[in-house]
């Protein structure tokens, strides 16, 4: 149930659906009270860590490279320069790897809390900080 | 006696029946009331299991519960021994506080994000290094360029978020800024306003969203109980 602005800038969700946000919210923030309660919240710390995880590696910094030469290059001269790591397709793997590192740890979460047998539409909500275009599944690297 | 499930806190009033019919109640102080539910038969003894479905009905219930009147969720995954045990919560002082602080607010959600297109407008102030790029396209001057344009993009993702956050700060009670999680994430905000606020800053954020070059798309949910709110020993904002 979402609605997006007529310039499609600012997408609105009245709850929270999805199971990322769902995930977000409930792991990482509401009322804690330790002193009081038995406390049964078993590796979940470690599940959000890994949700936040922000990419910073030689792939993305490759890719970076990559997109900045094309973004640039469309009008000027596309004949020499595109340079010989991508030409064989390793401007493919380079997606494949950095978003795969993002969806498998997504999966491995899934995977852990018993949700990856389940499909469901709101998962699909779940992937969207990892970019957009084609998606690749991460746990076949 | 079977063990209570913890949802948040609120005041006493009546569950809705759906809510009800699903097993949540309250167990009352005189101003005060836990919402739970019974454990019962799915009870092993340990920790609840954190599936999708617990997660969120969960979700459900406190933000069911939020339409009508404050709430104050819990993160998920506590479990109550007794009555007893519940009725200690509520003496805590602090609850108090944040229930007449929570009276009439709510949370929303913001999160940013750039398009790819971004790289190319933080790309122009590296001619030189596009240039070895492309006149020598080997892993290393690959890199120099790709650390080059993330240590530009962390720079705009700074300043955008600092101008956001500017933005905002008029709007709304208080903000608690989150790390942005993804390469093109801008910022991660949960913003608690006043209730009767939401349009308003819905309709400055769809107004601030097309103003913004290069595009940032925002993402807003909402109104939401205020899951980011309510640590115990916060603070009170002024």
């Amino acid at each position: 149930m979402q609605r997006e602005s007529s310039q499609g800038y600012l997408t609105r969700a009245p709850r929270s659906s999805g199971l990322a946000d769902v995930l977000e919210i409930l792991l990482d923030r509401g009322l804690v009270i330790d002193a009081y309660v038995r406390v049964s919240l078993v590796g979940i710390e470690l599940l959000t860590v890994d949700l936040r995880v922000v990419i910073a590696s030689v792939d993305t910094y490759l890719r970076f490279a990559e997109a900045v030469n094309r973004l640039d290059l469309r009008a000027v001269d596309d004949s020499k320069s595109v340079p010989d790591l991508f030409e064989k397709g390793g401007e493919e793997v380079a997606e494949t790897k950095t978003k795969g590192a993002v969806e498998g740890g997504m999966d491995a979460i899934k995977e852990k809390m018993g949700l990856g047998s389940r499909s469901d539409d709101d998962d699909d909500d779940d992937k969207e900080q990892s970019g957009s275009g084609s998606r690749s599944r991460g746990n076949n690297q | 006696m079977s063990r209570l499930y913890l949802y948040g806190i609120t005041r006493p009033r009546e569950v809705p029946q759906r809510l009800a019919d699903q097993g949540v109640f309250l167990v009352d102080s005189e101003h005060r009331s836990v919402v739970v539910s019974e454990l019962g038969q799915v009870d092993n003894g340990g920790p609840v299991e954190a599936t999708r479905r617990n997660l969120l009905a969960h979700a459900d219930v406190v933000e069911q519960l939020h339409q009508d009147a404050v709430v104050l969720p819990a993160r998920f995954g506590y479990v109550l021994e007794s009555h007893e045990e519940a009725l200690e919560l509520l003496e805590l002082p602090e609850i108090e506080q944040l229930l007449d602080r929570h009276e009439r607010t709510c949370e929303l959600t913001l999160r940013g994000r750039y398009e790819e297109s971004v790289l190319a407008e933080v790309g122009a102030g590296l001619q030189p290094l596009r240039d070895a790029y492309r006149a020598e396209p080997s892993v290393e001057v690959g890199i120099a360029l790709g650390e080059a344009v993330g240590e530009r993009l962390a720079a705009r993702r700074a300043r955008d978020q600092s101008l956001v956050l500017d933005e905002l700060r008029p709007l709304v009670l208080d903000i608690a800024v989150g790390e942005p999680a993804g390469e093109f994430a801008v910022f991660d905000l949960a913003l608690l306003v006043e209730r009767g606020r939401v349009e308003r800053i819905e309709a400055r954020l769809e107004e601030l969203a097309a103003r913004l070059s290069p595009p940032i798309h925002f993402k807003l949910v909402g109104p939401l109980p205020p899951y980011s709110f309510v640590r115990l020993g916060m603070p009170a904002v002024a």
